[in-house]
């Protein structure tokens, strides 16, 4: 009788499967990536040691302060955005198309005067990159505290949170923080990214 | 890596001489390492750019009830300029009120808050009045070292005419 001889296997594998796997979640991952929302300008906030998360649950009015002095408004609460839109076209006299409204709702950021508000928003978002310069602060047209005022109208638990550049001056800062205790809000996040604790 | 053939097919030896058949399985090792390379990538960048916040809580200004008042001696101000810090206890309009500067460094104001924290106990309180041409990113770095030092009590103010020509004084 013969030896019985163990059958030689084959060293490589089918791999197949597993790649199969990998390429699905490279998908993933690629199609759930979240792109930064695009910034008219462009804000490098200060670090600091906090380690607490940006909570926006409630909604989030985010005042940007870019490095020239810039300010900016965001909001991610659209009923509120809306709201804040409408109310601020009706005290400035603004007359809104259906078309303004689709381009207001489609840019990220408000960033110009009331003035500037029609020719703003009757331009695509992309293209009017360029009028996109700042929401008047000084006391003589505070037009942030409108904005402010209408959002947190629509939406009182909204939380106000400040994204200022790390060069920015800080009297705009100090302007913004003014505007904001005129209106009784005191509790602000700022927003910086994150850096080591030191020991 | 080549591929062993085991299924033991061709006995055909001595017969018409065939082209040799190709094996239809590829090599997919550096394939698979590129693909879990990406993987681990994107996985990795989703999370690392999350913004952080620190909470900042002004005083109601309608709020005219009258709060527990800070002793003097308790109190360090300090004036947050572009590259150095200012600071002094006291009053700034005394005579022999003492300013001094230093540097954001961790030698710095941060040894002077700790230092001054050790030496007063809890009721320390941080005054923050930065200057008119402090960055953002100054009041920012003041309001860490607070947190770091695990100082809970400080304000920050705009700064007064009486702090300015103090440093105007100074020289420094």
């Amino acid at each position: 009788m013969p030896k019985v001889k163990a059958k030689r296997q084959s060293v490589s594998l089918d791999m197949t499967a597993m790649c199969d796997v990998a390429f699905l979640l490279l998908t993933f991952f690629m199609l759930t990536a979240k792109f930064r929302p695009e910034e008219a300008v462009t804000i490098v906030p200060p670090s600091s040691i906090s380690e607490k998360p940006l909570n926006a649950k409630d909604g989030m009015l985010t005042i940007s302060v870019s490095n020239e002095g810039g300010v900016y408004l965001a909001s991610d609460d659209q009923l509120g955005r809306e709201f804040m839109l409408e109310r601020m076209a009706s005290r400035y006299g603004v007359a809104i198309t259906a078309e303004m409204k689709k381009n207001y709702m489609a840019s990220e950021i408000v960033g110009y005067p009331a003035g500037a508000m029609r020719q703003v928003l009757n331009m695509k978002p992309a293209d009017a990159k360029k009028l996109i310069k700042g929401i008047p602060i000084d006391s003589a047209s505070n037009e942030l505290s409108y904005w402010v005022g209408y959002a947190k109208l629509s939406n009182p638990n909204l939380k106000i949170a400040i994204k200022g550049d790390q060069n920015s001056n800080y009297d705009v800062f100090s302007d913004i923080i003014g505007t904001l205790q005129a209106q009784n809000i005191n509790i602000f996040q700022l927003i910086t990214s994150p850096e080591g604790k030191p020991k | 890596m080549a591929e062993i053939d085991s299924s033991g097919g061709g006995k055909k030896g001595g017969g018409k001489k065939r082209s040799k058949k190709m094996s239809t399985k590829i090599d997919m090792t550096p394939m698979v390492d590129l693909g879990f390379l990406l993987i681990t990538f994107f996985m990795l960048t989703t999370t690392l750019a999350k913004p952080v916040t620190m909470q900042l809580n002004m005083p109601d200004k309608t709020d005219t009830k009258e709060t527990s008042p800070v002793k003097l001696s308790e109190t360090l101000t300090v004036i947050p300029d572009e590259f150095k810090v200012y600071y002094y206890q006291g009053i700034p309009t005394d005579a022999g009120t003492k300013i001094d500067v230093t540097d954001y460094s961790d030698t710095g104001i941060r040894k002077v808050i700790a230092d001054l924290k050790k030496k007063i106990g809890n009721n320390f309180t941080l005054v923050i009045k930065p200057t008119k041409k402090a960055k953002y990113h100054n009041m920012v770095d003041m309001l860490d070292e607070c947190a770091i030092t695990g100082n809970k009590r400080y304000a920050l103010l705009e700064i007064d005419p009486s702090s300015e020509d103090l440093i105007k004084r100074s020289k420094k």
